[in-house]
């Protein structure tokens, strides 16, 4: 087709996208959608087939084209203008219960020719936990309302008794209204957006377009995999869960212009929440994948068609009803986007040309904290740290990992402001910083997490109490690359006050006063003058950590990120007085780690 | 011609190499030319990487011409070393 048009109507439907993101954001109420930017919104074709990935946590484009194809098959003659379906059932289509798609018909001059669908975290789902992470929960029954699809608006008239049987099933029923609602005014914009550009292109143009779209991204994405070597690249992961450790294993295998992952040799599902269905793992070998291989190609169902996955049924990546799931989406669909991301790295750090495009895992370990309990305005409140959305950068060929710098799975991660949260709820933070020696050890360091503390403040309740899904305690999980070292893994800490103690101020874990014990899994208080501490994971290395230039290494110490004993027996850098690196010494220390690095004999596995 | 499996190791189809020093690992899986140095996480990485947990370890695995660090993994004991390699036509790299 005419290549101008072409180039409009593609241009077009990135804005469409973007202006029902900023709906979505605008009306939500919801911290964890307007300051975490937990969300996702995306167009699909008539079939349902994925035509525009937007931003937001991107695990959410294929198996929210899993729910578009769920609704067409179960609502086939029903769908009218203007309605909106819901579905969250994980084994029909979502990723856990508490991330509800709205999927909604767009029709023109009365056929249907696209769909558009969109996700948040609702505040409640009614699962036995308050805010949808249910630790506690056995099976799917106990994480909360769940549908296979049902349509919540008819040709744009709310289904009032649908929509007050949902209501009546969650904690916070007007947050939850208020989450539907933002959702509804995003399918509102996507679909007056998208008749305006039908009606000025004409329908038979505009699915010239974009069946043109999914051409052009096929077409350059075997391009692309062409370029790149042919081989097999492993990874793995641990899920400590309760002292019980899961492991998620990939191989993923490039051969000319196909990708196949394989999870073969992966645990068998978990009676702990953390497993995920065969959508949500396809799902999360896309978000990494997306991003790192197709930063330029519009993602859409043909960057889909080259990928195989194979995820054996009954095991931790593809679960069986019915199985707890509703930690998927920081338990085991985490693990698989950071699998997908060390291997899709090793494969581009193997291409010469490509190397620069590679990168060390980053923020490889959400921790879900929900904070819940009667605020400081006679209501009661739901909310997640957003902190677990700040993430941590993985380190590149060419420099280090982004401190406190997202995450590759959602673009557009960030965490709310201490001001914001302490509004919410009746909590004050001791304080909030970059954690000392959490981003990966490489020749090019990885970006550093975070790490924090909170109290309760003046809690007409006493306090309050938080669900926490708290893994990677025990594992690191931003892998490094090139011999760089993984991200320091996570650390909860509840520190039980002493008896008579006042209101304090702190400024790391060790100053806080009172007798830690570390917490990690369940429903705990916050209450009298007991704290939580949380740390989270930097970002996986780059590189062997003694070629890192002292010069650099010295820098981090002064900025507090890196100890003076990780700089000399991680990095092997002496420092001066002044605070420099002591050349002679540093290659003294060099030398020395050299050989006891040779003193152990070459071991054959 | 030189193609690499990680920026670290190369191959030229048969014998697998260390990038920086042309060190000879030997034939695919590279690894069982290498050094293999299981240290356990608080040894590695220091009081952050220290979780009170025995039994999780940070491999490294060494060029045993030049000592450069060419690739670490996190395992547990028993895990076998993850097996990363190039498919070359008509060659067992
Ligand atoms: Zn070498």
């Amino acid at each position: 087709m005419d290549p101008m048009t072409f180039s409009i109507i593609r241009h077009r439907l990135f804005r469409i996208v973007d202006e029902a993101v900023i709906t979505l954001k605008h009306v939500s109420g919801s911290a964890i959608t307007n300051e975490g930017h937990d969300l996702m919104v995306s167009l699909y074709r008539a079939d349902g087939t994925l035509l525009m990935g937007g931003v937001g946590f991107l695990h959410h484009l294929t198996s929210a084209a899993e729910a578009c194809k769920a609704i067409i098959r179960r609502f086939q003659g029903q769908i009218g203008e203007a309605d909106v379906y819901l579905l969250n059932d994980p084994y029909t289509a979502a990723l856990h219960t508490s991330d509800i798609y709205l999927v909604a018909p767009i029709h023109h001059e009365g056929r249907l020719v696209a769909w558009s669908a969109c996700f948040v975290h609702v505040t409640d789902i009614g699962a036995m936990n308050p805010g949808g992470f249910a630790p506690q929960a056995v099976d799917i029954y106990s994480e909360g309302f769940s549908s296979p699809g049902l349509k919540l608006l008819d040709r744009g008239e709310m289904r009032q008794d649908v929509l007050d049987t949902i209501l009546n099933m969650v904690r916070s029923p007007e947050m939850v209204s208020l989450d539907l609602r933002s959702m509804i005014a995003c399918c509102n914009v996507a679909r007056d957006r998208m008749s305006a550009l039908l009606t000025k292109y004409t329908a038979p143009v505009v699915d010239e377009a974009c069946a043109a779209l999914v051409e052009q991204s096929e077409t350059l994405f075997r391009a692309r995999l062409r370029a790149l070597p042919d081989g097999q690249w492993q990874s793995r992961q641990y899920l400590d869960v309760q002292g019980e450790t899961a492991r998620v294993v990939l191989t993923m295998t490039k051969t000319d212009d196909r990708l196949v992952f394989d999870f073969t040799g992966s645990d068998p599902q978990s009676r702990h929440s953390i497993n995920c269905t065969k959508w949500a793992a396809l799902g999360g070998l896309f978000a990494p994948l997306f991003p790192l291989l197709c930063y330029d190609i519009t993602w859409n169902e043909g960057v889909i068609r080259p990928v195989t996955m194979i995820a054996p049924e009954g095991s931790i990546v593809n679960c069986t009803r019915p199985a707890p799931v509703s930690v998927a989406t920081v338990g085991a669909i985490q693990s698989v986007n950071n699998a997908a991301c060390t291997t899709i790295g090793k494969m581009l750090a193997a291409s010469p040309e490509y190397r620069d495009q590679a990168t060390a895992v980053w923020h490889a370990n959400h921790f879900a904290i929900f904070k819940f309990g009667a605020n400081q305005r006679g209501g009661y409140s739901i909310g997640i740290l957003t902190e677990t959305f700040a993430g941590a950068g993985g380190a590149r060929s060419f420099a280090d990992g982004v401190d406190i710098g997202g995450e590759i799975p959602n673009p557009i991660s960030r965490m709310a402001n201490v001001e914001t949260v302490e509004g919410a709820f009746p909590i004050r933070y001791l304080f909030r910083r970059r954690a000392p020696d959490s981003g990966g050890p490489g020749r090019y360091r990885g970006g550093t997490g975070g790490e924090m503390a909170i109290v309760q403040h003046r809690a007409p309740a006493g306090g309050i109490d938080y669900v926490i899904s708290g893994k990677g305690a025990r594992h690191p999980m931003s892998e490094g690359l090139a011999g760089g070292y993984p991200g320091a893994p996570n650390s909860y800490v509840w520190v039980h006050a002493d008896a008579e103690a006042a209101p304090g101020s702190a400024d790391r874990l060790e100053t806080i006063p009172g007798t830690p014990e570390p917490v990690s899994w369940g429903v705990y208080p916050l209450r009298g003058q007991d704290a939580l501490y949380v740390r989270w994971n930097g970002g996986g290395g780059y590189g062997d950590p003694i070629a890192r230039d002292p010069a650099a290494v010295a820098a981090d110490v002064t900025s507090g990120v890196v100890s003076a004993r990780a700089a000399a027996e991680i990095y092997g850098v002496a420092l001066a007085p002044d605070g420099g690196a002591d050349s002679a010494a540093t290659v003294a220390l060099r030398g020395a780690i050299r050989t006891a690095r040779l003193a152990v004999p070459e071991a054959a596995e | 011609m030189t193609r690499f499996i990680l920026p670290t190791v190369a191959t030229d189809g048969t014998i697998c190499t260390c990038a920086a020093c042309g060190h000879a690992l030997g034939p695919a899986p590279w690894k069982r030319g290498a050094i293999r140095r299981d240290l356990p996480l608080a040894v590695a990485g220091g009081a952050a990487y220290d979780t009170g947990h025995a039994g999780v370890f940070l491999c490294q695995f060494i060029c045993p011409g030049c000592a450069v660090l060419l690739d670490t993994e996190t395992a547990m004991a028993g895990d076998a070393a993850l097996d990363d390699r190039l498919h070359l036509p008509a060659a067992a790299n």
